[in-house]
């Protein structure tokens, strides 16, 4: 019979817990990597539509913002209106956006203010497509942090065409579109 | 005693499988795609870009390289030597094209006109500079506020107008610099806002009868004005086909003919068009397939367009200065007569 003692479950139980705690202690005291999150550089992207198709989220987790600094509050909006849509209302024969989130609401003759539904929204591009063809470009897809299951691997990322989704530390604000576009590139 | 163990498949066996399911796993990651999005999440222009032959009344007749990184200015003198800027630099070219000058300098010209009498002016960051000759030193007038932008300038015998799509403003100028009146912008006293200039596509020019016609991007449409700055009349078209101008910021340039022909380039949908004295649409000058040929960036919704300026000759020939291919194309009427009718 061997005099050796066993460890009890009591002592296993007890070690355990000083070791995760060191752990933890060790963990918090050593300057970690941030956390990062996906973010679409919008001077990049190229608005092919991936992005409505691609996101594990559904409705997809990539919404169109709008830059109302650079808008041009114009009547013939052509982010909002379809091309050669027979009016300039907001009737919805004339609407460009499939799911009709963005609303138009008038300001003073003859400017007009736009704004994005986000619950209606499923970041098709479509309209950042219309308003960068003839516009100033105000409207972008970005990827909403509150939204985003922030993914291992995005799976919109994997097929984006033109590289336009990065992984940025979470403190970084979000790539927003103003004046000139280069001030907002993604390193 | 121990039983022999006893193998319930061989070993290649397993190793066929581990190959098969890792085969498997690799097809089913680099084949994960979704559809395409379909039709009614895509933007689509196609209906209008393409443009019907038989509406294409013009023929590209010449290429005129300029050796410039970024062009996007063009006047013709009138005895017919061409004028462009970019850069920091002014080039002015034989009617062929053949280079008879090169002026560099520290500030860059947006844009550029061309007076009867061989003073060329330019549209710098802060104003209007004369240059009374091509070689000698240009003359800075007054500067303007910061907001000012200079996207176009007009010139004839009595006046000087500058476009200032910063301000939404034309400011007109005796030959001399002094700023005489404002039409539109903060200090018109009628209408502050009577041009809707969204971005910087705002044209100006003189009609074959020295008119001035003053583009109005926000309407979308052009209009015409007195010296004394009051409305003659205007002419908005807005719309998608081959009649109309489309988006926020159309005409992007205008010239014009003789008997009033209207010359007009588009952003958005880059084509290139006529519309007769009335006002009817004459023509296509040049589609958009034609003009984004060679283009590199055509499919790059961040490209700015491609045609950076517009002028007539005293020939009729249009030319469209064309950015991107850093050369001028010269167009010339298959049959002239027609859109004067
Ligand atoms: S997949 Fe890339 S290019 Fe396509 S819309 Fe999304 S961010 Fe833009
Ligand atoms: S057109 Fe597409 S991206 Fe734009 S607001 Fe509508 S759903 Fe969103
Ligand atoms: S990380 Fe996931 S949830 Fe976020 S945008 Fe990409 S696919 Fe959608």
């Amino acid at each position: 019979m061997s005099l050796e003692k066993k460890p009890g479950r009591r002592a296993f139980i007890r070690a355990a817990a000083a070791a995760s705690l060191g752990g933890g202690v060790w963990l918090a005291a050593t300057p970690s990597a941030e956390t990062t999150v996906w973010q679409i550089d919008p001077s990049k992207c190229v608005q092919c539509g991936q992005c409505a198709t691609n996101c594990v989220m559904n409705p997809s987790a990539v919404k169109c913002v709008h830059a109302t600094r650079i808008c041009g509050y114009c009547d013939l909006c052509s982010g909002f209106l379809q091309p050669g849509s027979p009016k300039l209302d907001t009737g919805a024969e004339n609407e460009l956006c499939p799911t009709a989130a963005i609303k138009r609401s008038f300001v003073e003759d003859p400017y007009f203010a736009y704004k994005i539904d986000e619950e209606l929204c499923v970041g098709c591009a479509k309209c950042v497509k219309g308003c960068g063809k003839f516009g100033n470009g105000s409207l972008y897809l970005q990827i909403k942090r509150d939204l985003c299951q922030n993914c291992n691997e995005c799976a919109i990322a994997r097929q984006c065409p033109a590289q336009a989704i990065h992984r940025v530390p979470l403190s970084r604000a979000y790539f927003i579109k103003e004046a000139g576009a280069e001030e907002n590139q993604a390193q | 005693m121990n039983e022999p163990e006893k193998k319930v498949l061989p070993g290649w066996l397993w190793a066929v499988l581990a190959l098969a399911v890792v085969a498997v796993v690799l097809f089913l990651f680099f084949t994960d795609r979704r559809p395409e999005p379909g039709p009614a999440l895509r933007y689509d222009l196609s209906e209008y870009e393409a443009v019907d032959e038989s509406l294409i009344r013009y023929a590209e007749m010449q290429r005129i390289p300029v050796a410039l990184e970024a062009p996007c200015g063009l006047a013709v003198t009138a005895d017919g030597r061409l004028v462009v800027v970019g850069d920091k630099v002014l080039l002015i070219l034989d009617a062929s094209g053949k280079e008879l000058s090169r002026r560099e300098w520290e500030f860059q010209p947006r844009c550029v006109a061309a007076a009867a009498d061989g003073t060329i002016y330019l549209g710098v960051a802060d104003g209007v500079a004369a240059l009374p000759e091509p070689e000698g030193a240009p003359v800075f007038w007054e500067p303007l506020d910061e907001k000012s932008l200079l996207t176009s300038l007009a010139v004839n015998e009595q006046y000087v107008y500058a476009a200032d799509a910063g301000n939404a403003r034309v400011l007109q100028y005796d030959r001399s610099g002094r700023l005489l009146r404002e039409f539109g912008g903060p200090n018109d006293r009628e209408n502050t806002r009577r041009f809707i200039v969204p971005s910087p596509c705002f044209d100006i020019a003189f009609d074959s009868m020295g008119s001035l016609w003053i583009v109005n991007p926000g309407k979308l449409g052009i209009e015409n004005y007195r010296e004394d700055g009051s409305l003659l009349s205007a002419w908005y078209q807005p719309g998608m086909g081959l009649e109309g101008f489309a988006g926020c910021c159309n005409p992007a340039h205008i010239a014009f003919k003789s008997g009033n022909v209207l010359v007009t380039i588009e952003k958005g949908l880059n084509r290139v068009k006529t519309f007769a004295a009335d006002r009817s649409f004459a023509g296509v000058v040049a589609a958009p397939e034609a003009i984004q040929a060679g283009w590199s960036d055509a499919a790059d919704g961040h490209a700015p367009a491609p045609i950076r300026d517009l002028a007539v000759d005293g020939n009729d020939r249009i030319l469209a200065l064309h950015g991107p291919l850093q050369c001028i194309l010269v167009f010339e009427a298959l049959a002239p007569q027609k859109e004067m009718e």
